[in-house]
This record gives structure tokens, C-alpha cells and sequence, in this order.
């Protein structure tokens, strides 16, 4: 019986002993509980901000759906990813058969575009979802932080968000006091012209430095979309005191309004408050370094505020 | 009407139908085979082989066996079952130009998965197959009620089947608008019929009615040449004609809300397949229905393929292949008849 | 009621559409009680900017589209002796849409500008609709009509509905148009739209008297010395050209060459004498309606004016077939 009890905890060590390694990582994200291998090498991101998490804490994914625009991944990431990933195609429908050619051990990918296809994704690898496309600052930084758990980088994104938080600091107190200004950011794709609302990711970020905005509350309380189409007459009443424009066509919509009373004698416009940021950073990036992007580029603008 | 003959066919018209079967057969083996080899990923045959077989050698599990064997079986369940519900109705209503999008079963469906995923979020989007099914069957259901309830004729029929249609796209249109999530594409590729994103649990919920249904299809052939004899001579030949045209609307509905709940709104198979097949071997059901279904099958495999092969790695929809193949196609067939052989 | 008394009460509705479609919107210092002020004395206030510069072409153009649908429709039913005719149900509105789609989509294949491309697609479509029911020629079954036109609408309309998969900003311009939002409406967008409003209104006008002898019958007509192949070709023409013009300024716009005139049949008989008036008056009036029901339906949002026809012009659709008696 002796021998017996020795032989089960010998049995037990030596099992121990050879177990793997490699532990799985349990990670909550928007559709649910997904365990994630330890340490991933090839990632593949489904959307922009994907990538910003990854950036940040010095991981270079191996695909990521780009729109088949290499250009769209900026020279901010490229410089810490480099230039060797694959584009798998449009972050709308990306190619399940290039994303599985990459063998990948973890895809990452955005809740409203992709959850038809969640359970295609999570055939070809663990796959963890976030809210990109409509989802606030605050969602933003969080999802970084799940990423980095989920790549096992949580002491550096602990560090560069940190780093990130003093940035932003630094950026609220040059720009002060806003909070008598009300600040708007606008697409303008020639056509038509979208506001992004407080519950957007730029709505939220500029609330965050301390802007308000005009936008009206449908149903008096909430907003439910993050980005809403204006026409010109609704954008003389919400009379944003500053316009943030990201022009994805040239010349934009707002260009064929100059010299219409309506447009004219909106506030921004009359002070000649409208500055024309980057379409691309401002709106799809969405992400930590994008942030302090448009942090940076915010105390540039506010330097140039024309009272 | 066609000149059609319903007593025994001759012997060499009937050795003719088989032969055209057969190639036909050989064709969507092919056509199947090789849609397994294209995509944003070429994968050469030894390399399908060997994952199909599990032999020695390199393998492409995921793509040959997660994504495009489901792929080629739904695209040949879901093209034979389309063509089938085409054949039907374009015999119900006695009309070469009628198809399941004429019912208004396309737009049906769209609607109400589109209102599953727009307006009801919270619920996974799992459900929109049946959703889409259970929309399909409201919009034919009008039109059936509608047909058994006031005598109309086959024209009246279609006609309202259009406006039902409209009425649904309308709706459509509105989700879509209102929604502000055009950014998310699942809705969007599903309504332009695509095969994107689809995995064997796709085949599972869909396969056993599809199967059941066509077997049905193609057994009822017989009673769609009696439709087409008239409404006199086939009552008098003892058939109840509106019972069994109600009937037979059923069948072709279920297939193609089923079709559409899985492969999204791809109204064009059902429009097409029909044609082709009467063109190959007239006008006779019991050897036209079959033949319309390979077709079918021939052209959403093709099509699946072509969309994958084209610009990867975007994928452009299976339904809109089949549409660009066989518009100039089916503009071509619809130039050379003249009205006098539809009734 | 006298024809003169009807004719009335329409001018009546459309005024207050009108009227009515210049005072709602976003902005709030605009009400019925000083709009007519606003529209006619220039106090140099935003408000009247609001009026006169963003207001006025919008609702210009909604009643300019009015009268050309309306009369497109008309003369589409008149040549194809089928009430239930209209340049929604012969795929042309559709047909616009795919030529803006293809020209937005690949820019090398665009001829000129979005608006021509909106019309060379609105005319091939209603040529391959045209051919495939029996030509212009030969005998035109017109339920081979119907269906050929929900077939090439369908067609073309799923080309436009597959540009929504790809990138985001393609997505929107190609779903903005197809939904015909007029809410950036300019004057300079109008104004061809009163050259056709005013040629169709003419031409129609002359033409009344012709449709009113081809609703007795190809034979008939002959034998009253109309050619009805001659007849057939113009009326489409004139259908196919009031349409293009109506979708290059405001995109494709459902259902109102069907509602229009299939009401005023029922209120003002069947000669097209004043059939043409009534027509342009209800298109007018209709289309004026739904601008204002658009901006309130989600107000302060906006929704666009195709949604709209749409949503009103489908169910009374539905409706006219359930009703209808033949089906000629």
C-alpha cells in the first residue's frame, strides 16, 4: 500500500512534469469567453484599431484587413510593425481563405462587421471580439488592454498606457479650459456630410478634453448612433463654435456651401474656426497612438482658436 | 403555349434528354471539383486530393474542408433547389418571366432578417436563416391566400407578387437607411446572395429540407405538364387545379426561402436555370425539372468559384456572377421568343 | 363636382404642400406665420437663407420631379393601355441607379458625369425592358412588360446593392444617391429639371388627344389615322427621357408615375385632356408631401425622399393590383 501511494505521486510528478507548457489565456471579449494559446506569433486584425493595440505594445500581426489599401496602415504602425504583413482584404468582408493560409493562433476582429461571421473565424483560430467601429474612447483603450492581456504583453501596455495617460494629460492641461467651446467633428465625402455624435469614438474623445457639443438628443436623452448624416440647415442649428473637418473628397461638400448665408454664418465659419484634420487618423483609426495623434494635432489647433 | 407532348416522347428525343443529362451530370462535377481549387488561395489538385482523403502530403484542411466543400455542397443544394422553385412557378404562373423574386420571396425574406439583425440586435445573428425563411413564406403566403380566396388569373397572381414584392423592398430600403449600419456587411453581401462566411453548420440547418423538398419538386413534374395542357383540359383530365397550383406554389416557396435563408437573395437562378433547360430539351417537366436543377447547380458553383478566383482577396458575390453570366444570356433568350409562346 | 372645382382643390393641396414644405425643417425660426414673410421680403435673417436658399430649389425640385414622374407615367400607361404601367415597374428608375453605381464604382467607365450616367442607364434599361416584352415594334404584351421591367430593375438594382460590401465611403455616396436625398438640393440642380418639366408638360399636352384615341385600340386608331407604332415609340421617349432627367437631379424616385396617375383617373375620368394637367399638378403635390413627411418621419434626422415614395408608393401598389379588374 506504501508502494502504491509512492507509485500515484511518482505517476502524478512525472505527469506534471510533462505536462505542456504553454497555458491557454481566458479571455472575455464582446461575443463571449474564448481561451487564447499563450503568447501568439501570428495574429491577424480585422480592423484598424486592432492594429493600434498591437503597435503599442511592440507586436506586429502577420494580416490585417486594410481595405486592399496598403497606404491605410500609417507610418506610425508601420514603424513599429514593419511592412511584412499580409492584407487579407476589406475590413467589411475580409477572405476567410487568406486569413486561414496565415495559419493564424488568434484573430481579432470587430463586433458589428463581424459577427456573422464569428463562428467562421473561430474555426480557423481563437478569435476575440471588440467594438471598433462604434465604440467610444473609453471602449477604445479598454479593448487595448484586453489585447495586450490576450498577447501577453500586459506589462508593456501597463507601461504605454501609462506613458499614453501623461501624454494626454499633457495635451489636456496646454489646451485648458475648453469647456465654453463647442467642438464638432465632420466627414465630408462630397456627397454629404456625417457628424460624429458623443457616443462616437471623436464625439467622446473631445468630450474628454473637455469640449461640449450641440448635437441634439432625439429622444432627450441619449444618442444611439455614433455617426449621423446632417444636412446644412441642421448643421446652422447645432452651430458648433469649432469644426474638426475630415474631407474624404476634394473638394468637399463644405466647399460648395462657402458663400451660403446658412454656412457662412455658422459660428466656426464666421470665426473662421474650421480646421481640416486627417480624414483617415481621425476617424478609422481609433486607437491609442491615433489618439495621441489627434491629441497632438488638437493643442496645434487650439493654439490657432480665433475668439 | 409550348407545343408540348405529354404521350409517350419518341425514342430519340428522349435518348437526346439523357445524353444532356448525363454531360450535364459530368459538367457539375467538374465545375464542382474545380471550385475547389480556386480562390484567394490556389490549392492544386494533389494538394485537394490528399486533404480530401487524408493521405501523405501537403493539406489545406481549413480552406478544402472548413470553407469550400461546405461552400461547393450548399452552392449545389441551394442552385438545384432555386432552379427548381423557378421552373415551378414560371409553370404555376404560366409565365416565362415569373420567379421567385416575382412572389416577392427574396424580398420577403430580406426583410425580415434584415429586421432580425437591424432592429433586434441583441438577438445572435444565427437566427437570421430562419428569420429570412419565415419572411419568404409570409410574402408567397399573401399571394397564396390572395389566389385561393378570389379566382384570379395567372397574370393577376404574378402582378400582385410584384407589388407584395415592392411593399417588402420598401421596408428594405428603409432598415437600410435608417439603420446607419451599412458599415457592417453581413446584411449587406447576404442581400446581393452570397456564399461568404459560410461553414458546415450552414449545410446542417439546411440540407435535409432542400434535399426532401427537390425530391418533391421533381416528383410533382408530372402534374406541372398537365398545368401547362390549361385550366380546362387538365381539370377535365381530372387534376384540381387550384389546389394543386397552391400546392405547388408551396414546394417552390419553401425552396427558396430555405435557399435565400442560407445563401442570401440570389433571385436570378431561379429566373435563368429554367430558360436554358427548356432551350436544351423543351418544354416537357419530367425531363425539364432535372435538367434546370444541374443547370442551377452548374451556375451558382461557377459562379462561387468565379467571385472567389476574380480580385482576391475581395470576394465578389456569388449572386452577382450569376447575374453578369447569365443576364446577356437571358436577354439573348428573351429577344428570340416572341409573346406567342407564353399564355 | 365640376371638373373646374376638383381642378381647384388640387391646386389648393399642392399650395399647401408647397407651402408646407417650405416651412418644416431643422431649423427652428421658421413657422407658417412668417414663411410667406421670409419667401418675399429679403430682411437679409438666416432664416430667410433657411427659406429661399436651402428650402426653395429643395422643394423646386420635389414638385419639378412630381411633374415629370407623374407625366412619364402617364404616357408609359396611355402607350402600353396598362394602369398599372410605371417607369418604377419597367426598371428604368433602377436602371438610373446602376449607371450612378458603375460610374461611382469604376471611375475610368464614366461617360461625362454621374447625371448622364444616371440617364444613359435609365434608357438602356428601359430599351432592354422594351425589347424583351415584344419590342416596339411587333405586339406589346404588356404583362411580358411588367415582368420584363421588375427583371431588369432587379437586375441592376443587385449590381447596386453589391457596391454596398465594399470600402465605407464607396458604400455610403452609392447608398446616399440610389435613396434620392434631395436634402442638398441647389438651384442649379432645378433648373434643367423646369426645361423638362416644361417640354413634357407640352408635348403631353399635344399628345393628349392622340392617347385618348390609342385607348380605343391599335386597330381603332389606324382607322382614326393615328399611327400607334409612331405613338408607342414617342410616348416612351418622352417616359424615358422625363424620367433620366428627374433621376440625374434627384435620383431614382419610386412610385409616382404609378400613384398619380391612377388616382386622378379615378377623380378626373379617363381623357387625357385633363389628365395631363391634373397629373402635373398631383405629381407635384405628391412629391411636395413626402418631402415634408421625410423630414418629419425622424425628425431632427432626415430620411430621403426615394424611402418615402417607397414606403407610400408600394402599399398603394399592392393595393390598385388587388383592386384591379383587367388586366389588358
Amino acid at each position: 500500500m506504501f508502494n502504491r501511494a509512492i507509485l500515484a505521486a511518482l505517476a502524478g510528478a512525472i505527469m506534471l512534469a510533462v505536462a505542456p507548457l504553454a497555458q491557454a489565456v481566458e479571455i472575455k471579449h464582446d461575443l463571449g469567453t474564448t481561451e487564447v494559446p499563450d503568447a501568439p506569433k501570428r495574429i491577424v486584425v480585422l480592423e484598424y484599431s486592432f492594429v493600434d493595440s498591437l503597435a503599442a505594445v511592440g507586436v506586429a500581426p502577420v494580416g490585417i484587413a486594410d481595405d486592399d489599401t496598403r497606404g491605410s496602415i500609417v507610418p506610425a504602425y508601420t514603424a513599429v510593425i514593419g511592412d511584412d504583413w499580409k492584407s487579407v482584404g476589406t475590413r467589411k468582408s475580409p477572405s476567410l481563405e487568406v486569413i486561414a493560409s496565415l495559419q493564424p493562433d488568434l484573430i481579432i476582429a470587430d463586433t458589428s462587421r463581424h459577427e456573422a461571421i464569428y463562428g467562421a473565424l473561430s474555426e480557423i483560430a481563437p478569435t476575440i471580439v471588440f467594438d471598433s467601429l462604434t465604440g467610444t474612447y473609453q471602449v477604445a483603450l479598454e479593448a487595448a488592454k484586453t489585447i495586450a492581456h490576450a498577447v501577453g504583453k500586459d506589462a508593456e501596455m501597463a507601461a504605454r498606457l501609462a506613458e499614453h495617460e501623461k501624454k494626454m494629460e499633457g495635451f489636456k492641461a496646454e489646451i485648458g479650459d475648453v469647456s465654453a467651446w463647442s467642438a464638432q467633428f465632420i466627414v465630408d465625402n462630397g456627397e454629404g456630410i456625417f457628424l460624429h455624435s458623443p457616443v462616437s469614438y471623436n464625439g467622446s474623445l473631445l468630450a474628454w478634453f473637455g469640449f461640449k457639443n450641440n448635437m441634439p438628443t432625439p429622444d432627450g436623452h441619449t444618442y444611439e448612433e455614433a455617426i449621423v448624416k446632417t444636412s446644412l440647415e441642421q448643421l446652422s442649428e447645432i452651430n458648433p463654435q469649432l469644426i474638426l473637418r475630415g474631407k474624404y473628397a476634394d473638394p468637399g461638400l463644405t466647399d460648395s456651401w462657402v458663400g451660403q448665408p446658412l454656412y457662412d454664418n455658422v459660428t466656426a465659419v464666421k470665426t473662421g474656426n474650421v480646421f481640416d484634420v486627417n480624414a483617415h487618423e481621425w476617424s478609422r483609426l481609433r486607437g491609442v497612438i491615433a489618439s495621441e495623434t489627434s491629441g497632438a494635432n488638437l493643442v496645434e489647433i487650439v493654439k490657432n482658436l480665433k475668439q | 403555349m409550348s407545343a408540348v407532348t405529354h404521350t409517350a416522347t419518341p425514342p430519340r428525343t428522349a435518348l437526346r434528354g439523357l445524353v444532356l443529362l448525363v454531360a450535364l451530370v459530368v459538367l457539375v462535377i467538374v465545375a464542382a471539383l474545380w471550385s475547389l481549387s480556386v480562390g484567394a488561395v490556389p490549392i492544386p489538385t494533389q494538394t485537394i486530393v490528399n486533404t480530401l482523403f487524408n493521405l501523405d502530403g501537403e493539406q489545406q484542411t481549413y480552406i478544402i474542408m472548413k470553407s469550400r466543400l461546405p461552400r461547393m455542397v450548399l452552392a449545389l443544394l441551394a442552385g438545384g433547389a432555386l432552379a427548381l422553385s423557378g421552373s415551378i412557378i414560371q409553370a404555376v404562373i404560366r409565365n416565362p418571366l415569373a420567379s421567385p423574386n416575382i412572389i416577392g420571396i427574396n424580398s420577403g425574406a430580406a426583410l425580415f432578417a434584415l429586421v432580425l439583425v437591424l432592429v433586434f440586435p441583441e438577438i445572435p445573428q444565427v437566427w437570421m436563416p430562419l428569420a429570412a425563411c419565415i419572411g419568404g413564406l409570409t410574402a408567397a403566403a399573401f399571394v397564396m391566400v390572395v389566389a385561393h380566396y378570389r379566382n384570379l388569373s395567372a397574370i393577376h397572381l404574378a402582378l400582385i407578387g410584384v407589388a407584395v414584392g415592392f411593399v417588402f423592398e420598401a421596408g428594405v430600403d428603409y432598415l437600410l437607411i435608417v439603420s446607419n449600419d451599412s458599415e457592417s456587411s453581413a446584411p449587406m453581401i447576404w442581400l446581393t446572395g452570397s456564399l461568404w462566411g459560410r461553414t458546415w453548420a450552414h449545410v446542417t440547418i439546411s440540407w435535409v429540407p432542400l434535399v426532401v423538398l427537390s425530391a418533391v419538386a421533381l416528383l410533382l413534374s408530372y402534374r406541372l405538364d398537365l398545368i401547362a395542357l390549361g385550366e380546362a383540359t387538365a381539370t377535365g383530365l381530372g387534376l384540381n387545379v387550384p389546389r394543386q397550383r397552391l400546392l405547388l406554389l408551396l414546394v417552390a416557396t419553401l425552396l427558396a426561402s430555405v435557399s435565400v435563408a442560407v445563401v442570401g437573395v440570389m433571385g436570378f437562378i431561379g429566373l435563368m436555370a429554367p430558360h436554358i433547360a427548356r432551350r436544351l430539351v423543351g418544354g416537357s417537366h419530367r425531363l425539364m425539372l432535372p435538367v434546370a436543377a444541374l443547370v442551377g447547380m452548374l451556375l451558382v458553383v461557377l459562379a462561387d468559384g468565379i467571385g472567389r478566383a476574380i480580385a482576391p482577396p475581395i470576394e465578389v458575390s456569388a449572386g452577382i456572377i450569376a447575374a453578369l453570366i447569365g443576364a446577356p444570356f437571358f436577354i439573348y433568350i428573351m429577344l428570340t421568343t416572341t409573346s406567342e409562346q407564353d399564355s | 363636382m365640376p371638373v373646374a372645382y376638383r381642378f381647384a382643390l388640387l391646386a389648393a393641396a399642392v399650395l399647401i404642400a408647397a407651402l408646407l414644405s417650405l416651412t418644416i425643417g431643422q431649423r427652428s425660426d421658421v413657422g407658417l406665420g412668417n414663411v410667406l414673410q421670409l419667401l418675399f421680403i429679403d430682411d437679409g435673417s438666416l432664416a430667410r437663407s433657411a427659406v429661399v436658399d436651402l428650402r426653395l430649389p429643395r422643394s423646386l425640385i420635389a414638385a419639378l420631379v412630381g411633374i415629370n414622374l407623374g407625366l412619364a407615367g402617364l404616357a408609359l400607361q396611355a402607350v402600353t393601355r396598362n394602369p398599372l404601367a410605371s417607369e418604377s415597374v419597367l426598371g428604368i428608375n433602377q436602371g438610373a441607379a446602376l449607371g450612378v453605381a458603375l460610374g461611382l464604382v469604376f471611375p475610368g467607365l464614366l461617360i461625362g458625369n454621374l447625371d448622364t450616367m444616371a440617364i444613359v442607364g435609365a434608357v438602356v434599361a428601359g430599351a432592354v425592358t422594351f425589347g424583351i416584352a415584344g419590342g416596339l415594334g411587333g405586339r406589346l404584351d404588356s404583362m411580358r412588360l411588367i415582368l420584363a421591367g421588375v427583371t431588369v430593375g432587379a437586375f441592376s438594382f443587385a449590381f447596386v446593392r453589391f457596391t454596398f460590401t465594399l470600402e465605407d465611403n464607396l458604400s455610403r455616396l452609392v447608398l446616399s444617391w440610389t435613396s434620392a436625398d434631395i436634402s442638398a438640393a441647389r438651384f442649379d440642380q432645378a433648373l434643367p429639371l423646369v426645361f423638362w418639366a416644361a417640354g413634357g408638360l407640352l408635348i403631353s399636352s399635344f399628345m393628349a388627344h392622340s392617347f385618348n384615341i390609342l385607348a380605343l385600340g391599335d386597330g381603332a386608331s389606324q382607322g382614326l389615322g393615328v399611327d400607334p407604332r409612331r405613338l408607342r415609340f414617342i410616348g416612351a421617349m418622352l417616359a424615358a427621357v422625363l424620367t433620366g432627367a428627374s433621376v440625374a437631379a434627384a435620383g431614382p424616385v419610386m412610385f409616382v408615375g404609378l400613384v398619380i396617375p391612377h388616382l386622378c383617373r379615378l377623380w378626373f375620368g379617363s381623357n387625357h385632356r385633363l389628365l395631363v394637367p391634373a397629373v402635373a399638378l398631383g405629381g407635384a403635390g405628391l412629391v411636395l408631401f413626402a418631402d415634408v413627411v421625410s423630414k418629419l418621419v425622424r425628425f431632427p434626422y432626415e430620411t430621403p425622399l426615394g424611402v418615402i415614395c417607397a414606403l407610400i408608393g408600394a402599399p398603394y401598389f399592392l393595393f390598385a393590383t388587388l383592386r384591379a379588374r383587367h388586366m389588358a
